[in-house]
């Protein structure tokens, strides 16, 4: 089904990378180097170095060093309180992610159908806010949320008699997800949009000409051909929303805590270093897992279109 | 034009579009909003109008501080990745040596590392280096998060580069760098560009590295928002935040006129 677009991408390819005399290599090789030796010193070493002192022990002068031990896994895993907010935060990135996907396509598919115009305006409605910090913006969200007459929503909901008396959203998991859901959606919009603006329109078409209705042709051509986009936006996202600490430490106070926010107490309130960074290596793993498994889908796909 | 939607398939889109759309500005108006109401406390509805709040703002010593300093950092941010990214880029498109996919693999992968882990590291190495000057610590951090982004828009427009007219220009006898300044650059300026503001705004916006590397003596805006927020009640923190809120939508409309949203972004 996808030669023709395979094709068509083939031959757009612009043909400057033949031919080319002026191709250096070792020295413009070299030209990497500064940035690699930055990164690996201040980037590379430091997670590695992090990664150990989650396997070290702290004494009672705050130096981290031998004996090694796995037990501040242990503890996270033991431990009810920690398991629970390593279980939250599971939770709340993929209700978030899913919601993300939901809710984007409509807009993806609008932004890129659409009259120039109307795409225009959505990119930038869709983007804007992207630049906007993050405390900003949840902090917006608190003043929506504000439990008691006095939050926006509640005054809505108050002022059209839908509900008798305010409802308590903020420090809940649903604040945190709805803040979530804003700050990240446009991390899916935008894969999204890239992929489902690569199927080729005859498709569609064609499907629509031989007598599928419109939500036929969504589930048969369009949403299996923007997988790619779907696959990218989701994994963003949850990754995303998995290391986040800002909107959990705004909207979802001491009832939706983070792995994000427990990293932050064990550092600057605990000093326990090594724990810290337990739970610092156990974010990561998760985030690499999704990322990881991403990769295969979108690697096992390409295997599959050229077979 | 319209006309591959129709009936209730387009019905559904439209709605759920427009809603998202209210969704997403909601926050943001109502924080603007929020920055003129003349009352002592941060209310809903908005009451009256005034600008004290903003004079407030503009008088305090603390976010005027953080707000200079944010600037800096985001400057020397911004120069600081150019100067190592854009020389990487250039490598990783024009070199052909080994390994070159696994290099541009770890030149991007502070992309997908949770930022915050990315700080926690570097303030404990830091630490043990003995590293006190928090403004140091800070353009450091925000230099390892920011350079993918160089990269990404430089090795997208670089790739788009006719090396058919550097070799004409080496033909007609200019050196390696007059070639660059003069032929490639130009090619690849708004590239550039766009790599430099997003780094720009990247550093304004920051948190989960600065958080780290800060301390109460060097704070950037973020910080300082952030302590404001859980201190403050009055409406000087949405005055502060619609002033944050007018100066990225200056970067997202500078960042439209130079590329292209969407190309920026899908880069």
């Amino acid at each position: 089904m996808t030669t023709s677009d395979d094709a068509v991408a083939v031959i757009a390819q612009p043909e400057i990378r033949q031919g080319s005399r002026w191709r250096l290599s070792l020295p413009a090789g070299l030209l990497a180097v500064p940035l690699l030796f930055f990164l690996a010193y201040f980037f590379f070493y430091p997670a590695i170095a992090l990664l150990f002192s989650s396997i070290q022990t702290q004494n009672s002068q705050g130096i981290i060093g031998r004996p090694f031990t796995l037990s501040h896994y242990a503890r996270l895993i033991n431990v009810d309180l920690y398991a629970r907010v390593f279980w939250n935060t599971l939770r709340i990135s993929v209700i978030t992610s899913a919601l993300a996907t939901v809710l984007a396509y409509p807009v993806a598919l609008v932004m890129v159908k659409s009259r120039p115009l109307v795409t225009r305006v959505i990119t930038l409605i869709v983007i804007a806010p992207l630049v906007v910090s993050v405390v900003v913006r949840g902090y917006g969200w608190q003043l929506i949320l504000a439990n008691g007459p006095k939050g926006m929503l509640n005054w809505i909901l108050m002022t059209l008699h839908i509900t008798g008396g305010p409802v308590s959203i903020l420090y809940t998991e649903v604040a945190v997800i709805i803040g979530s859901l804003h700050v990240f959606f446009p991390m899916m919009v935008l894969p999204l949009a890239s992929a489902l603006g690569k199927i080729d329109p005859n498709l569609e078409d064609a499907a629509r000409m031989l007598g599928a209705p419109w939500w036929k042709v969504f589930l048969r051509v369009t949403l299996p051909l923007s997988m790619p986009g779907f696959v990218a936006g989701f994994t963003l996202v949850f990754s995303l929303t998995a290391g986040s600490f800002v909107i959990p430490a705004i909207l979802g106070g001491a009832s939706a805590i983070m792995l994000g926010n427990l990293i932050e107490q064990q550092i600057f309130v605990v000093y326990d270093w090594p724990f810290g960074a337990a739970i610092a290596v156990i974010l990561v793993g998760v985030v690499f897992a999704v990322n990881g498994f991403s990769m295969w889908l979108l690697e096992g796909r390409r295997l599959r279109r050229a077979s | 034009m319209d006309e591959r939607f129709s009936g209730l398939g387009a019905f559904i889109l439209y709605a759920i579009t427009t809603a998202m759309m209210i969704f997403i500005m909601a926050p943001l108006l109502l924080v603007m909003a929020a920055s003129v109401s003349d009352s002592y406390f941060v209310t809903f509805p908005p009451q009256g109008f005034t600008l004290k709040w903003y004079a407030k703002v503009l008088g305090d010593r603390d976010f005027l501080e953080a707000m200079r300093l944010s600037i800096l950092l985001a400057l020397g941010t911004t120069a600081g990745s150019l100067l190592l990214g854009v020389p990487a880029a250039f490598a990783l498109v024009r070199g052909n040596f080994f390994g070159l996919a696994a290099i541009k693999g770890f030149l991007l992968s502070p992309l997908i590392f949770p930022s915050l882990v990315t700080g926690l590291a570097l303030l404990q190495v830091l630490t043990k280096l003995g590293s006190q000057d928090a403004r140091l610590n800070l353009l450091i951090g925000h230099i390892v998060v920011t350079s993918p982004y160089v990269i990404r828009t430089v090795v997208t427009s670089l790739q788009l580069v006719d090396e058919n007219l550097e070799d004409a220009a080496r033909t007609l006898g200019a050196n390696r760098l007059r070639t660059f300044w003069r032929v490639t650059l130009p090619q690849i300026a708004s590239g550039v560009a766009a790599g430099g503001l997003f780094a720009f705004m990247v550093s304004f916006d920051n948190y989960p590295v600065t958080m780290w590397l800060a301390n109460s003596e060097y704070s950037p805006v973020p910080l300082v928002l952030m302590r404001q927020l859980v201190n403050v009640f009055d409406p000087s923190v949405p005055a502060m935040s619609t002033i944050i809120i007018l100066m990225a939508m200056v970067g997202v409309l500078l960042l439209e006129k130079l590329v292209g949203l969407r190309r920026a972004l899908a880069a």
